[in-house]
């Protein structure tokens, strides 16, 4: 009899979860050398202070592997792999923010907290208001914990763990919480090798084209993390309204592909291109697109843009908001008002399912309206049988009830959150579209907002700022996992 | 229907000739007029098969909540009132609809027979027309079963106390005419005029919200606004537990014990946050908080719209949370608008049984109400009206800013339009009105409203090409 089952605790792998986080820790520390390299180039002053949180990550990485994590049995049960997820989802961000307080760049523990969620979550919403200000070996930073957060934490540890076969699986779900994922490869590890692969690639190719387009090395570097991972922090108080065309365009193009499902665009470079045109979500993603820069490029001209600009801001704005990245040219009081009416659809919408986008994602909606379809059909035909087919696979009944119950509880979260906002004293709209922004992992409000149109929440009361690092997390890791550990039986034994 | 409307408009002529002010023979135009047409079709239709199909119920519901209330606004032009045909069927909806959205800024100069058809509108509306007629009618011979389930959208299909339709609807009306006499009589006991009294009470046991003050409740004694609070409470209870609770078949209520659970439950803990924020953020002397979060939050749940004060100043959470409340609503099966307890709590319950699946793959998990399996058919009947009702919401917010109203109007108007509650936020809030919407905006609200009353899918299915096909 072990002492947890004496103390009616379940028996649980802590020891697992506690030499993963470890893993993750380590791979964390030794990813400071890229800002520290910058840091001691640049001289920015820095480096001490990032050196000295590398180093404490370390120890702490090497303690929970080696001491907490010792004889851990490699095999995640249901209920752990949330635990898991959450664990990694909540140690990493929370040392992510040491080198804002040791560098000084954020005062406070909210704040700093604040800003490394949303770089971990890649909403990149951010309480900076002059980035240029920060030491560039923090502003590389701030940009890679994004960079390393996009494709998600669990795909790594997944990656990383070929010892795990038993959860692997799971953990894999605990993230993507049920977007049907198309394997790339029948060994579940391989194929998140090969997306990280895809991801790495897609990054370098980005920093050379920026650096094509003449921007600095610390920006390009900022710019390629923020963009392919779908972040979205800036390096500039001015965003990324500092660019030249080029470099605009590179990056609106850069955004489009991060909303595209990772298995597609591996397709894509292997050049097996075959089948790529009849996938579903992705032509919803072209015909959402191209709808809404059409009406978006309208909107701009109506209100006095001609046609070119009017149509290289559509181009970027739609892309920025569909992948939910959130670079803005324009400050949002310039927007006409239908344009931020779309921006809004489209952040709840959000990007398609295995991108590093957020939101409800594509594919659920496509699933959802051909159910509400048929649902309609059936009111005139009751004894008729239907079933949603996607890429002509039929979808179960089960997991259309799970994407139901999912677009409530982000409904319910978008809700709830604004009435914790609205607490803080911010309007009523604002507080919607600030909750939707986060949850869906954007970042700066679509709405002309009363913070004096800046598009960072330095301003924010603290509440409202623990309340939106909430529903970051919240809606990285898709709900569930948060739901989960405020359900009485994940704690019960089991 | 349009006989019976007719008949209602021509009972407010007793309050005009009583009063004698000078509406008598423009209402008896109107009522004579609805009156006529409704024979004339009845007459000429006469011979007409009996449909039993379900795409004809559809048509017929959303005809019969389209027609009535344009029907509606014949007291309001003939009578002068309201000049523009958009505000005469903003009311007229308004008052069908059981919204309690209004256009008047100011309603005690309204002539005494305007106030009680406004108020008629929303008992008899409240009620929905269609279970009245069925009621009524028993003899037309159209499939009752597929009429109900077009207007409640099947949310309670276990809840039927009878196997027979007519019986079913006959006690429900029976419930409702108790309810209306005993209130009626309460607020003429506690001191009121019986006029104001009938007025009251029909506006509020039907979660309508119409008042013949400009201030509403505050009119009231806080003993008579305490009593109306629980005219409310009541009418946002399932109507056949009220039956049998009366006709003490109690062991019948148990099977809608967790509904009514749960949607007394929301009450009290907004309830209390109500008051303490009152208290505490906004300087009412505890009594008066009290009073305030008392009838105010349950006037929200309810969807009625009556208000203990202008809640337009109010702390903004509180107005927020207002906006919340209403669009969960009452039990299914009362005059409420909103989502209704039962799909909530199905909603809350399978995010819960998803979960549960999560851990135990192997086991069946079914979604449990009141200790009883749920239906599959029904899990998804709520989740398409959940779904729809939030896209239907965010449309109508969209149609309403691109109309040109500001985004904190839309959303409240948008809100308080579909769930029936009326009072919107900022301008057309609290004691407020809608008279500064622009014409379209006002028909889009009206819209809403039709479409809240019939719970969305009963219109939207009428947009459908494939409906129209053979």
């Amino acid at each position: 009899m072990s002492p947890y089952k004496q103390l009616g605790l379940r028996k649980f792998n802590y020891r697992l979860i506690a030499r993963l986080t470890g893993m993750m820790l380590i791979y964390m520390a030794t990813s400071f050398v890229l800002p520290l390299g910058v840091s001691l180039y640049t001289r920015d002053g820095a480096q001490f202070a990032l050196a000295f949180s590398a180093v404490l990550v370390l120890m702490l990485g090497l303690f929970l592997r080696n001491f907490a994590g010792r004889g851990a049995q490699y095999e995640l049960k249901e209920n752990e792999s949330y635990w898991m997820t959450l664990a990694v989802w909540v140690t990493l961000p929370m040392c992510g923010t040491l080198p804002y307080l040791f560098t000084g760049g954020l005062a406070s523990l909210t704040d700093a907290v604040f800003e490394s969620f949303s770089g971990f979550s890649t909403t990149g919403s951010s309480v900076v208001a002059h980035p240029e200000e920060l030491p560039a070996g923090l502003l590389v930073y701030r940009a890679m914990t994004q960079w390393i957060g996009g494709l998600g934490l669990m795909l790594f540890v997944v990656a990383i763990l070929r010892k795990l076969t038993h959860g692997a699986g799971r953990l894999y779900e605990a993230e993507f919480s049920g977007t049907l994922q198309r394997k790339l490869h029948p060994h579940l590890a391989r194929s998140v090798t090969r997306m990280w692969a895809i991801y790495m690639l897609i990054t370098a190719v980005m920093i050379v084209a920026l650096l094509l387009c003449h921007t600095t090395v610390v920006d390009a570097l900022c710019l390629a993390f923020s963009t392919v991972s779908t972040g979205g922090f800036v390096t500039h108080s001015g965003g990324v309204g500092m660019l030249s065309g080029g470099g605009l365009a590179v990056v609106s193009l850069f955004m489009f592909l991060s909303g595209v499902n990772v298995a597609i665009l591996y397709r894509f470079f292997t050049l097996r291109w075959r089948n790529i045109g009849r996938d579903e979500e992705l032509r919803t993603y072209l015909t959402i697109f191209m709808l809404a820069v059409g009406i978006s490029v309208i909107a701009f001209h109506s209100v006095g843009d001609s046609w070119l600009p009017a149509i290289h801001y559509s181009l970027f704005h739609i892309a920025s908001t569909m992948s939910t990245c959130g670079f803005y040219i324009a400050k949002p009081e310039r927007w006409s008002f239908v344009v931020s009416v779309i921006t809004f659809v489209l952040i709840i919408v959000g990007a398609s399912a295995g991108s590093t986008g957020g939101g409800i994602k594509l594919k659920r909606i496509i699933i959802l309206i051909k159910y509400v379809g048929n649902y309609f059909t059936r009111m005139m035909h009751p004894n008729a049988v239907f079933k949603v087919k996607v890429n002509g696979e039929p979808v179960e009944s089960d997991y259309i009830n799970k994407i139901f119950a999912f677009v409530f509880l982000y409904l319910a979260f978008i809700v709830g959150g604004a009435f914790v906002l609205t607490l803080c004293g911010i309007s009523i709209p604002d507080a919607i579209c600030m909750a939707a922004a986060n949850i869906s992992n954007l970042g700066p409000s679509p709405l002309i907002n009363n913070l004096g149109g800046n598009l960072d929440y330095a301003q924010l009361p603290n509440l409202a700022k623990w309340t939106l690092t909430l529903l970051m997390l919240a809606g990285r890791l898709e709900l569930f996992a948060i739901i989960a550990i405020f359900s009485p039986a994940y704690w019960r034994r089991g | 229907m349009l006989m019976v409307e007719g008949g209602l408009i021509l009972s407010c002529l007793i309050p005009a000739l009583h009063f004698g002010d000078g509406t008598v023979w423009p209402i008896m135009a109107s009522g004579l007029f609805t009156f006529n047409v409704g024979l004339l079709l009845l007459v000429s239709f006469h011979n007409a098969k009996r449909p039993t199909n379900r795409r004809v119920s559809y048509l017929l519901v959303v005809a019969m909540w389209v027609v009535l209330p344009l029907f509606g606004t014949l007291p309001f032009l003939s009578t002068g009132v309201l000049n523009r045909f958009a505000d005469a069927l903003f009311e007229s909806t308004s008052g069908v609809t059981s919204t309690g959205a209004t256009v008047f800024s100011a309603v005690e100069w309204l002539p005494s027979s305007i106030l009680l058809w406004r108020s008629m509108t929303q008992w008899f509306g409240g009620f929905g027309i269609v279970l009245l007629v069925l009621a009524l009618v028993p003899t037309m011979g159209i499939n009752k079963y597929s009429l109900y389930t077009a207007e409640a959208s099947g949310a309670d299909n276990t809840g039927k106390q009878t196997s027979s339709m007519t019986t079913n609807l006959q006690q429900t009306l029976g419930i409702y005419l108790l309810l209306t006499a005993v209130f009626v009589i309460a607020l003429w006991k506690s001191g009121m005029h019986v006029w104001d009294a009938v007025n009251i009470t029909f506006t509020n046991i039907s979660s309508g919200g119409f008042s013949i003050y400009n201030n509403s409740l505050e009119r009231l004694t806080h003993g008579q606004q305490y009593i109306v609070a629980l005219a409310m409470l009541l009418s946002g209870v399932n109507f056949a537990m009220l039956y049998n609770f009366f006709t003490f078949h109690w062991d019948r209520l148990r099977n809608k014990l967790e509904q009514l659970g749960f949607y007394l439950m929301v009450y009290l803990v907004a309830a209390i946050f109500v008051i303490f924020a009152l208290r505490l953020k906004m300087d009412f002397g505890w009594g008066d908080a009290v009073r305030c979060g008392v009838v105010q939050t349950i006037s929200v749940l309810t969807t009625t719209g009556s208000l203990a004060a202008d809640t337009q100043q109010w702390w903004v959470p509180i107005t927020y949370l207002f906006v919340v409340l209403s669009l969960c609503g009452g039990m299914a099966g009362s005059t409420t608008g909103g989502l209704k307890a039962m799909r909530v709590l199905i909603l809350v319950r399978n995010v819960r049984k998803i979960l549960r699946d999560k851990l135990h793959p192997h086991a069946v998990n079914p979604v449990r109400l009141n200790h009883k399996p749920v239906a599959t058919d029904i899990i998804t009947n709520v989740m398409v009206i959940f779904l729809v009702y939030a896209m239907v919401i965010f449309i109508g917010i969209m149609l309403l800013m691109l109309s040109g109203i500001n985004a904190t109007e839309s959303i409240g108007a948008a809100i308080a339009c579909i769930t029936g509650y009326g009072p919107g936020l900022g301008l057309s809030g609290g004691f407020g009105c809608y008279a500064g919407f622009t014409v379209a905006a006002k028909l889009i609200c009206s819209f809403l409203m039709i479409m809240g009353r019939l719970e969305c899918l009963t219109v939207i299915i009428l947009f459908i090409p494939a409906f129209w096909r053979r």
